[in-house]
C-alpha cells in the first residue's frame, strides 16, 4: 500500500508552471476572513477575475473536456492546481460556485449536444457564477416533494414558487433547479431539471436571516437567499434531460455532493491553528496544551481529523482509479458533520468563553474559532442531514435488503 | 498512491482466509474458548505448517522476513475468527523484542526456533499494579546471583503466556535499569496459570526465585530494555490493530447478514432505521480502524516516523472493535448472547484487546507527546 499522493516529474513541472502563473495572477494580500459573510463586493470581484483567468487556462474546471471549456486534465493535475491555490488561501473555483460544480456534472451527463455547447463553456470558463436551487419550505430531506411548478406554455415553461437556502452574497448569473412539471403526476416522475438565467423577468431574491457562517471550507458562501419565481417564462431549451426526468438528472450531482468532492485533501487549517494556539497561549502561566484534559481533547480532535482525511483520501483513490464506490461518499460526509460538532465542543471546553466571542479586542485567531462554533451547526444540513447520509449508506450497503446493484444480496 | 494489496498479498490473504475457515470453524473456536488458556498443540501445528509463525522472523533464521503489512494481512484474517492463542506473542511481539534487544548470538539461538514453533515466545510485561508505562514493569526484580540472575515477581494479564515455552519479562536489575529476560517456562519457580473471566488469553506468570543464566538477559550486559521494548511494541501494535480490524470486519458481516434474514413486524429488521444506525456505526468504525492501521503499517514499512500514526491506530482500533461488538449485540439481541452463535467470541476478544499494549487513554497521552503538544 502507499498512502502518499505522488506526482510524476511531468506533473511536478506542471506544478511549477501553475505556481509561477498564480504568482502573476492571484490577488495579493487577500483577506483571510473568519466568516465569508464579511467578503466585500470588491474582493468578490477579484475572486471572479481570478476564476475567469483560470478558466482561460482550462484550470477552473480542469478535468472537463477542452471542447466545453475545461482543461482536459487528469485528477492528479487537478489536485496540483487545488494544492497550489490552497497554498495561497484560495479554493477551486476561487468563489462559491457550488451550482457550477454540481450543475456542470449533470449537464455533461444529461444535456443534449447543443445544450452542452451553450451552457457548459460559460460555467467552465468562469464567465458565470451559478447557484443551485433545491430546497423549498416543504422539501428539505424529502427533496422530491418540491412544490415550485413549471408548466409548459408554448416554447417555454411558466415557473411559480420559491426556493430557500440558496447560494451566497453578491448574486448569481444563473441557477439550476428541480421543479415540479406534473403536479398531478407520480412521485419522482413529476420532476424536471432546468437551468435558469437569473435576469428573467419575475425572478427575485432576498437574504435569509440565519446563523451565518458556512463551513464548506473556503467555498463557503456565508449567506443564503430565498429566491422567488413569479410567472417566470423559462425557455424550453433550458430543460436538461427531458421533461419529468429531473430526479435522475439530480441523482448525478447529488452523488457528488454526498461526499465525493475532493476539497478535503488540503491542509487542515483549523487543526494547525488550534495546536499552535494551545501551545502558545498561557493559562495561569502555563501553556493550554500542558493541561492533561486539554491534551486528551486535542488528541481526540486529531484522531477525528485523521479519520476524515483518510476517508477522503480513500474516496479520491477510488474515484481517480475508476473503482466502484457505493457508501463511501456519504460515509466521509457523515463523519465530517459529526466530527465538526465534536470539535466545536472540545474547543469550547478548552477555551471556555473565548471560543465564542467575536469581540474585536478579545477574540482569538481573528474570530476563526468563533466561526467554527457556528459553522459546525450550519454544516449539518447542506447536502443532506446526517440522517439522510445514513439512509443513503444503508441502501448502498444493503442493510435489510439486497445491496444496491448486487442481485445476489451480498454487500 | 495505491490502497490496494499487491498480487502476492492478495494470494496471502486468500490462503489465510481459506486456512482459518477450514481449520478454525466456529465449533473449534467455541471449544478453544472453553479450554484452559485457549491453547491446543494440534491447532498450533496448523499455524506452524502454514509458516505463519515466521512471518516477521528474518530469512537468515528460517523465517519469511516479511513486511509488517504482510504480517498484518495474516493477522487480520486470524482476527476474523477470532482465532485465539499465542500467535501474536509468538510470531509478532516476541520475535520483534528479540530482534530489537538481543545479541547476534541470542538472535540466532532464539529466532531459529520461532518459525518452527519449537520456541513459543510470550512477552509477560504487565504486573498487578497494571499499566503500560515502563515504571509499571519494575515490581519484578532481577538480582545478580553468581554468573546469572535471580528473578522474583508476578507478571499479570500476560497475554498467551500459557502454553509458551519462553517468557520475555522486563525486570528491574539491581544496580539500576530495566532488563529484558528470556525465561524458560520449564525452570523451577516459574508458574503460569491461565485466568478465567470475560477476557481472552490472560495469564498470571509467577517468578518465584527463578535462577536464570546471564545469557537470559537480552542484549548481554544491556539494561536499557525499555527502548528495545518500546520499539518492538510500536511495530507490533498496528499488527494487533489489523487483528482487531479482522474482528470488526467479521462482526460487520454477521450483523449485515442478520439484518437481512431476521424478520420482525413482517419486515427484515434491517429495514428499520434504528437498526440501520447500528450497522452503519459498525462500518464506520471498521473503515476508520482499517485505514488508520494500514497507514501506520505503511509508514513503518517505509521507514518513516510513525509514532502519531501508531498511537492513532490503536486508539481507533480498540474503540472500533469494542463499539462494533456493542452495536452488533444491539442488532442481534437474544441471539447474540447465545455462545453457539459466535458473536460473544468477538465480544470477549474486543474487551481483552482493548487495553492490551495500552488502552486508548494511554495512547491519547502518547499521541499528544508525538504531536509535540
Amino acid at each position: 500500500m502507499d498512502f502518499d499522493i505522488t506526482f510524476t516529474p511531468e506533473q511536478e513541472r506542471f506544478r511549477a508552471r501553475v505556481r509561477s502563473w498564480l504568482d502573476a495572477h492571484a490577488p495579493k494580500d487577500f483577506p483571510d476572513l473568519a466568516d465569508p459573510v464579511l467578503l466585500t463586493e470588491a474582493d468578490y470581484l477579484k475572486q471572479r477575475r481570478l476564476g475567469r483567468e483560470l478558466g482561460d487556462e482550462g484550470w477552473l474546471y480542469p478535468t472537463y473536456p477542452r471542447e466545453y471549456g475545461g482543461g482536459g486534465l487528469s485528477p492528479p493535475e487537478a489536485l496540483v492546481i487545488e494544492q497550489e491555490l490552497d497554498r495561497l488561501g484560495f479554493t477551486l473555483p476561487p468563489y462559491y460556485d457550488s451550482g457550477g460544480k454540481l450543475g456542470a456534472a449533470s449537464i455533461m451527463v444529461w444535456g443534449a449536444e447543443e445544450q452542452k455547447a451553450r451552457f457548459l463553456p460559460p460555467i467552465l470558463k468562469g464567465r458565470v457564477r451559478t447557484w443551485q436551487l433545491l430546497t423549498e419550505p416543504e422539501a428539505g430531506s424529502d427533496l422530491a416533494n418540491v412544490k415550485t411548478t413549471a408548466i409548459r406554455d408554448g416554447d417555454a415553461y411558466l415557473v411559480n414558487g420559491q426556493k430557500i437556502f440558496v447560494g451566497s452574497a453578491h448574486g448569481a448569473d444563473q441557477s439550476w433547479m428541480i421543479v415540479n412539471t406534473d403536479p398531478g403526476g407520480r412521485r419522482h416522475q413529476n420532476l424536471s431539471w432546468f437551468i435558469v438565467p437569473m435576469d428573467l423577468p419575475g425572478v427575485s431574491w432576498a437574504p435569509m436571516d440565519l446563523l451565518f457562517a458556512g463551513n464548506e471550507r473556503g467555498a463557503a458562501s456565508g449567506l443564503k437567499q430565498t429566491v422567488y419565481f413569479d410567472n417566470v417564462r423559462l425557455p424550453a431549451f433550458n430543460l436538461i434531460g427531458g421533461e419529468n426526468n429531473g430526479w435522475k438528472v439530480a441523482g448525478t450531482h447529488l452523488e457528488l455532493e454526498h461526499g465525493l468532492m475532493q476539497t478535503s485533501l488540503g491542509r487542515n487549517q483549523l487543526m494547525e491553528r488550534v495546536f499552535r494556539l494551545c501551545k502558545e497561549r498561557l493559562r495561569r502561566g502555563r501553556p493550554l496544551a500542558s493541561n492533561p484534559r486539554t491534551r486528551d481533547l486535542l488528541a481526540d480532535m486529531h484522531v477525528d481529523a485523521q479519520i476524515g482525511r483518510l476517508f477522503h483520501l480513500r474516496n479520491y483513490w477510488l474515484q481517480s482509479t475508476g473503482r466502484p464506490i457505493s457508501y463511501e461518499g456519504p460515509q466521509a460526509y457523515l463523519h465530517m458533520k459529526r466530527a465538526a460538532l465534536r470539535t466545536s465542543k472540545a474547543l469550547h471546553k478548552i477555551l471556555g468563553p473565548y471560543a465564542l466571542t467575536t469581540d474585536p479586542h478579545w477574540r482569538l485567531e481573528d474570530g476563526h474559532l468563533e466561526t467554527q462554533q457556528r459553522g459546525s451547526i450550519v454544516a449539518q444540513h447542506p447536502g443532506g442531514t446526517v440522517e439522510i447520509q445514513k439512509v443513503i449508506m444503508a441502501r448502498a450497503l444493503g442493510v435489510g435488503r439486497a445491496a444496491a446493484g448486487k442481485p445476489d444480496g451480498q454487500g | 498512491m495505491d490502497l490496494s494489496l499487491t498480487e502476492s498479498q492478495e494470494m496471502l490473504k486468500a490462503a489465510a482466509r481459506e486456512l482459518v475457515e477450514r481449520e478454525f470453524p466456529k465449533e473449534v473456536l467455541l471449544d478453544l474458548d472453553a479450554s484452559a488458556g485457549g491453547f491446543r498443540p494440534d491447532l498450533w501445528g496448523k499455524l506452524v505448517d502454514a509458516g505463519w509463525l515466521g512471518a516477521l522472523t528474518p530469512a537468515e533464521y528460517g523465517g519469511e522476513g516479511g513486511s509488517l503489512t504482510d504480517a498484518a494481512i495474516l493477522f487480520q484474517e486470524l482476527g476474523r475468527g477470532p482465532v485465539p492463542g499465542s500467535h501474536l506473542s509468538a510470531a509478532v511481539l516476541g520475535p520483534l523484542i528479540v530482534m530489537e534487544a538481543a545479541t547476534p548470538e541470542q538472535k540466532r539461538v532464539i529466532l531459529t526456533d520461532v518459525p518452527t514453533g519449537r520456541r513459543i515466545l510470550a512477552p509477560a510485561i504487565t504486573e498487578p499494579d497494571y499499566g503500560w508505562e515502563p515504571d509499571y514493569f519494575t515490581g519484578t526484580t532481577a538480582s545478580r546471583l553468581g554468573g546469572g540472575f535471580l528473578l522474583k515477581g508476578v507478571k499479570l494479564f500476560a497475554q498467551n503466556a500459557f502454553g509458551a515455552t519462553h517468557l520475555i519479562c522486563p525486570a528491574a536489575v539491581d544496580g539500576g535499569g530495566l532488563g529484558l529476560f528470556l525465561v524458560d517456562a520449564s525452570l523451577p519457580g516459574v508458574e503460569v496459570r491461565p485466568m478465567d473471566g470475560f477476557s481472552s488469553g490472560d495469564c498470571e506468570a509467577r517468578l518465584d526465585n527463578v535462577e536464570v543464566p546471564h545469557s537470559a538477559l537480552l542484549g548481554g550486559g544491556a539494561v536499557n530494555g525499555w527502548q528495545s521494548l518500546e520499539r518492538a511494541m510500536m511495530k507490533a501494535i498496528p499488527v494487533l490493530c489489523a487483528y482487531q480490524v479482522g474482528g470488526c470486519e467479521r462482526v460487520f458481516e454477521m450483523t449485515l447478514d442478520y439484518s437481512r434474514s431476521r424478520v420482525q413486524f413482517g419486515l427484515p429488521i434491517g429495514r428499520f432505521q434504528r437498526v440501520q444506525d447500528h450497522v452503519i456505526d459498525i462500518v464506520n468504525l471498521l473503515d476508520a480502524a482499517r485505514l488508520t492501521a494500514y497507514e501506520a503499517l505503511w509508514k513503518l514499512d517505509a521507514g518513516r516516523p510513525a509514532a502519531a500514526e501508531v498511537h492513532t491506530a490503536k486508539i481507533v482500533a480498540s474503540e472500533a472493535y469494542y463499539q462494533a461488538c456493542n452495536a452488533a449485540h444491539e442488532v442481534h439481541a437474544g441471539l447474540g448472547i447465545m455462545r453457539e452463535y459466535g458473536l460473544t467470541l468477538h465480544t470477549k476478544m474486543s474487551r481483552a484487546l482493548y487495553h492490551y499494549l495500552g488502552d486508548p487513554a494511554h495512547h491519547k497521552g502518547r499521541l499528544a507527546e508525538a504531536l509535540a503538544l
